[in-house]
């Protein structure tokens, strides 16, 4: 199998050569907003960071002329937004509330460049379990990967919904009537948690429930993106810093960013291949787990079968609709620690300061193969 | 004059409660016996735990699909390099943790206003979990292989700067009376009495350091490499390959239980020199 294969017709021959002397040339004209120095990618072992692994693998940075070493892997999001703090990583996908979060309150100068991927995740739970929906989750426990999570978020979205309260409270206490009781679990604990009953369901990002589904005959109660029509989850983000200083490696980042995502849509059994341990070995999962993500759920698993959505898609485009519903939604969600900041934030305001989509805007505009549409409505429907 | 110390040992096998346990030599298929009912003891254990109904996922626990995976594994040259990855960093992580911790262990057991100023700040830091040191770490190390060796390096320092003091502490004082009746200088003691005196008991804490260093090594492995046994144990967490798991807590065994007993033949060398 030749994944480097990409059919060259004359415009795109045309283009990939302006593309390069632009980038020859440019480093002179533009007071070198071009790094020489290698950039570095962080990620953990999720299907969420996919399109930066793809952008990698297929070579799509070298293309553009980037030069970023081999994508590192940590295993928690403690340590990869240590690591972003600390300068270690210059481009990581993160869950979107993260780096609100960093922003906000912590003042720290992170920039969302684009959308990383839609989608992928979901709500498992136990296979003989009577939880076939949000109202089911009355009196349940429920385990959450990070209080500033898209999970956390979308499942009290849905627990709310149903007239239920999220609560946090330590397991042994006696939950009241109509709550909900959430807490943190990493996730390679959750499916054992979940076999064992310590818990009654999780969310959490792919392949976790694909895992489950297949090694522990677990259920999903709900795909994410069968809540809320392709919804955001990670987002590739960098440094201020980065951006002021070499925009042009930050431009051609998002465009490799960008034709990965054009390719992952395409080519989900080959992704699926190259992404895990019998192929690149970029995530420690097998092939058949990573083909379980990628494959389109079967229309009965759904809810609402006529969006349409993929178990995870790839979308770069930031709707500014969907960031402000987040921020919104943030307001409302309970978690552990002061969230006193989101207080007086104006969603608006804050989605200016917090996303750059200039970058993205460039390269869909310039890269076929991307919707155009830089509008839209956000269908949320839980049930 | 004749030391008590000299009379006990020596025959440095017969240091401490083996002068009155010790009169015969145990034959070396005792420990051969405690290996046999460990692994009984495992068989017994694990089948009662991950045999029963609904803990089907858990079976990779039990002894025999560890035995496979291990095998699995020992074909591989991935774990070799993982194997191989993982001593470095425990080497030289130890090794960094000597070369700070014994000279200060040295000076600190010596000089007793420095032992009281530094008491209470060592008590501090000793009590520590090297992991919170984790964005520090990140912090300060450009790369994340030098981040995992510093966290290495700070759970090993203390045990061995106490245990060096602790064999400065327990020098007999009738020898360094005696040698300072002589003229000898600070310099002088500590070169020829305190440093090989304490050598057994630098050597005990660096067998202490060994272990503590692979205890930590699994988390710290949760940084950014890419090899290591620790870094496969995450990974069979990851993807609920228990026996993976188990697999690699059995060569992590090995390997520490094959070092320690390196350092303690070391260790039997030294007690010999400085008894004669």
């Amino acid at each position: 199998m030749n994944f480097h294969s990409i059919p060259i017709n004359r415009r795109k021959f045309l283009k990939t050569a302006a593309a390069g002397l632009s980038g020859i040339v440019a480093p002179s004209m533009l007071n070198a907003k071009y790094s020489t120095s290698p950039l570095s990618i962080g990620y953990l072992p999720i299907t969420d960071s996919a399109p930066l692994l793809i952008a990698y693998a297929l070579g799509y940075f070298s293309q553009e002329g980037v030069v970023i070493d081999r994508p590192v892997m940590v295993r928690s999001w403690k340590v990869l937004t240590e690591s972003f703090l600390t300068g270690k990583f210059d481009i990581t996908h993160m869950l979107f509330p993260i780096p609100v979060w960093m922003r906000l309150k912590h003042k720290f100068p992170v920039k969302v460049l684009a959308w990383n991927h839609t989608n992928g995740s979901a709500i498992t739970v136990k296979g003989g379990s009577g939880i076939n929906g949000f109202k089911d989750l009355k009196g349940k426990q429920i385990a959450v990967p990070s209080w500033y999570s898209m999970h956390n978020l979308l499942l009290q979205l849905g627990i709310k919904q149903m007239g239920l309260r999220p609560v946090i409270k330590s397991q042994s206490s006696k939950l009241g009537k109509n709550e909900v009781n959430l807490f943190i679990l990493s996730p390679p604990e959750m499916p054992s948690a979940l076999l064992g009953n310590k818990i009654d369901g999780f969310i959490v990002a792919e392949p976790f429930n694909a895992l489950a589904e297949l090694k522990l005959k677990a259920r999903i109660m709900r795909f994410s993106g069968d809540m809320w029509k392709d919804h955001p989850c990670c987002v590739v983000v960098c440094n201020e810093n980065l951006i002021r200083n070499y925009s042009l490696s930050v431009q051609k980042a998002v465009n490799a960013i960008v034709k990965a995502q054009i390719w992952l849509t395409s080519n989900p059994k080959e992704a699926a291949f190259l992404l895990s341990r019998d192929g690149e070995g970029f995530l420690p999962v097998s092939k058949g787990v990573l083909e379980q993500v990628f494959d389109d759920p079967a229309d009965s698993e759904l809810k609402h079968p006529e969006w349409g959505v993929s178990r995870i898609g790839f979308q770069p485009y930031p709707y500014p609709s969907a960031t402000r519903f987040i921020i919104e939604q943030m307001k409302e969600t309970v978690v552990e620690g002061d969230t006193s900041f989101l207080d007086n934030v104006d969603p608006v305001a804050a989605t200016e300061e917090l996303v750059d989509d200039s970058f993205v805007l460039k390269a869909i505009n310039e890269i076929e193969g991307v919707g155009k549409p830089f509008l839209r409505e956000e269908t949320i429907e839980i049930n | 004059m004749k030391s008590i110390n000299r009379f006990i040992y020596t025959n440095p096998k017969n240091v401490g409660l083996n002068t009155i346990f010790n009169r015969k030599k145990p034959a070396a298929s005792v420990e051969v016996m405690g290996m046999v009912f460990f692994i009984f003891l495992w068989c017994i254990l694990s089948y009662f735990i991950f045999a029963k109904e609904g803990s089907e996922h858990l079976r990779g626990f039990l002894p025999l699909p560890t035995f496979k995976a291990l095998v699995d594994y020992l074909t591989r040259g991935n774990f070799w390099l993982s194997a191989w990855a993982s001593c470095r960093r425990v080497f030289l992580g130890i090794f960094l943790a000597s070369v700070v911790g014994v000279p200060l262990g040295i000076i600190i057991g010596y000089y007793p206003v420095i032992r009281k100023f530094t008491y209470s700040p060592i008590q501090f830091i000793r009590m520590i979990s090297p992991l919170s040191w984790m964005p520090v770490a990140l912090l300060l190390f450009a790369s994340f292989e030098s981040a995992v060796s510093f966290l290495i390096v700070m759970a090993c320092v203390c045990p061995i700067l106490l245990n060096t003091a602790i064999g400065v502490l327990n020098v007999n004082p009738q020898w360094v009376r005696m040698a300072m009746n002589q003229g000898a200088g600070h310099i002088q003691l500590i070169r020829t009495i305190i440093i090989p005196h304490s050598i057994p008991y630098m050597l005990t804490s660096i067998r202490l350091a060994l272990g503590i260093a692979w205890i930590v090594l699994v988390p710290a492995e949760f940084l950014g490499v890419s090899s290591g046994l620790g870094y496969l144990i995450n990974d069979a967490r990851d993807t609920m390959e228990y026996d993976r798991l188990m697999a690699m807590i059995i060569a992590i065994g090995i390997i520490g239980y094959t070092l320690d007993r390196i350092l303690q033949r070391i260790q039997r060398i030294f007690s010999w020199t400085w008894a004669e």
